[in-house]
């Protein structure tokens, strides 16, 4: 019972969060757009530099698996990036947040879900075509099979951590007060190490070790490795999402922790 | 209610209209109007020249330093989060070139040198265009409406009030690029090439200004104009290579519709292969004005079309 009533809370979130995703549809338009035209942009430069390459498989990635790589991790940015620290920032600033913790659900929950419903909005609108098209123009390129089901696993845990670091990030404001400069580093770092602009293999060896040791990697570059993986190594599969899981724990802990201690020192100016 | 903010909001755009109409045909227009119109706002027209704008600039550059120190803790961060964002857009490339020797026939030091000359070209639009990421927000809730009131230009006004000092940084990150790159490929250092390479730059950054104008502007007609001005950020970054990659189409579409090869690679073009140089090059000085100034009537357009929000 109890358990029903909670779902139904955050689901109503989940809906309020569709409806309001496709009122602005014109902005869902400029999104697919400007997904496509970066996409266009990452298929030339990457054939020109196979081409000037002269060999077919660079780092144990063919032309095809960078492609693939790549642009489904900037889709996976699309899907995953929900603005958590803008929101969390914003909301310390103007003091609304008063209002979100006066609210009957935990402050974190409560943001997780609200963003929820852009989640299933961007699914469909812009990862699934995005994946079919990839799938399509490399000529299927993408083995389909239970590597698909764990990739599945993999996003979703992703989602966790990447929520968990915004989630860090975001209670940082509650000591800074600033929103950009935090938010830009963040993201930076984290396209850079994830391997989101380039594929993780590239790296040179001290940067590979190191940020192999990181929780970035687990975002971008372990489900989309999974996914490329096909069937081949399930042992390599498991351990990659153990270690997933591994900073999946850990970062939710931290968050969590983190949060109760700021909580107690927060000011808020009106509101 | 409503229908007494429209009319307010009407009798702005029907003063600023009336404002270019005066300045136009001042001569024809009845004595008695132009007292009744001056009585609410006085000032000379006359004295409307570029010393009075600089004047203002000056001016509106120190308030808004003042209050940007206030707040020094974000002022930091934000100047180290841009750094961070140039080194790791720098590290990105290393690593690329750590496994191509080349992309297209451009080596190394010649791509470093199109990554400078980018990064040069957009500090500009960085530093003195940055209030354009605020536009629809001022759109959206209405407080737009306190910058038509203003007797100077409309446009002038809403970016001076905002200078971004943290593209400072980027600026002096591009010039270390672009003078190391300069000093690798043994480029001759005359003065000759020194002004070339001033004027090209200019020309990039108008370009680069004319598309985040424009992007801005959409917000003027539809409600959610975030991302169309993350698109156009977005495509800075596609500046930093060589057009030649792309096939014809999209050629003619970063040429023309969204400019980005008018950024490094035409302008840049004429100062590392001016053998290879083609027309469009030598041009890129003229379709640099003709972006900035096409972009600017489009804001306009979009601002006089403002009716206000109501509240």
């Amino acid at each position: 019972m109890v358990i029903k009533m909670n779902l139904k809370k955050y689901l109503t979130l989940t809906r309020a969060g569709i409806i309001e995703s496709i009122q602005f549809r014109a902005s869902l338009f400029v999104l697919v757009l400007g997904n496509l035209l970066y996409l266009t942009v990452v298929y030339f430069l990457w054939k020109a530099i196979y081409a000037s390459a002269g060999t077919d498989v660079v780092n144990g990635m063919t032309f095809s698996d960078t492609l693939i790589y790549l642009v489904l991790a900037t889709a996976l940015f699309n899907f995953m990036e929900m603005y958590t620290v803008w929101d969390m920032g914003r909301n310390i600033q103007s003091g609304k947040i008063v209002l979100d913790l006066l609210k009957p659900m935990r402050y974190r929950s409560y943001l997780f879900w609200s963003f929820s419903g852009s989640f299933v909005v961007n699914f469909f609108a812009v990862f699934l075509p995005t994946f079919l098209v990839v799938y399509i123009v490399t000529g299927g390129a993408i083995p389909i099979g239970i590597s698909l089901f764990y990739f599945v696993i993999a996003v979703v845990m992703a989602v966790i951590i990447n929520y968990s670091i915004d989630f860090i990030v975001g209670t940082i404001c509650l000591y800074t007060e600033s929103i950009w400069g935090i938010n830009i580093m963040k993201q930076v770092i984290v396209l850079l190490l994830s391997g989101a602009t380039i594929p993780l293999a590239f790296f040179p060896e001290p940067f590979k070790t190191v940020a192999g040791y990181l929780p970035f990697q687990s975002i971008y570059n372990t489900p989309l490795m999974i996914l490329l993986g096909g069937g081949t190594g399930t042992e390599e599969v498991f351990e990659a999402l153990g270690i997933q899981l591994f900073w999946c724990m850990a970062l939710l802990a931290c968050s969590s922790l983190f949060w109760k201690l700021s909580l107690r020192r927060i000011t808020v100016n009106g509101g | 209610m409503e229908d007494s903010v429209r009319r307010t909001s009407n009798c702005s755009q029907q003063w600023l209209l009336r404002r270019e109409v005066l300045s136009l045909t001042r001569k024809f227009v009845p004595v008695a109007q132009i007292r009744r119109l001056r009585k609410g706002m006085v000032i000379s027209m006359k004295k409307r020249n570029l010393g009075f704008y600089l004047r203002i600039y000056r001016k509106i550059l120190i308030q808004d330093l003042k209050s940007k120190m206030s707040y020094r803790a974000d002022f930091i961060i934000s100047t180290v989060g841009m750094i961070f964002t140039n080194i790791a857009g720098f590290v990105s490339f290393w690593i690329l070139f750590q496994n191509f020797p080349s992309i297209n026939g451009w080596g190394y030091y010649e791509m470093l040198y199109l990554y400078g000359f980018s990064l040069v070209s957009l500090t500009p639009v960085q530093c003195l265009f940055d209030n354009n990421w605020s536009l629809r927000q001022y759109v959206y809730s209405g407080d737009f409406i306190k910058y038509c009131f203003r007797p100077i230009n409309l446009f002038f006004y809403f970016q001076s009030e905002v200078f971004d000092i943290k593209g400072l940084g980027q600026l002096m990150f591009g010039v270390g690029t672009l003078v190391y790159a300069w000093g690798k490929i043994g480029l001759a250092c005359t003065p000759m090439m020194i002004i070339k390479t001033v004027v090209f730059l200019i020309t990039a950054s108008l370009v680069m200004i004319a598309v985040q104008n424009a992007a801005a502007a959409t917000c003027f007609w539809i409600n959610n104009s975030f991302y169309v001005l993350d698109l156009s950020m977005r495509c800075k970054d596609f500046a930093r290579y060589p057009i030649t990659i792309f096939s014809p189409l999209f050629k003619f579409i970063f040429t023309f519709i969204i400019p980005v090869a008018f950024i490094a690679y035409y302008p840049s073009l004429v100062i590392l292969r001016p053998g290879e140089a083609p027309l469009l090059s030598w041009l890129s000085p003229l379709f640099g004005c003709l972006f900035f100034w096409l972009s600017y009537k489009l804001w306009m357009f979009g601002a006089m079309k403002y009716s206000g929000t109501g509240s």
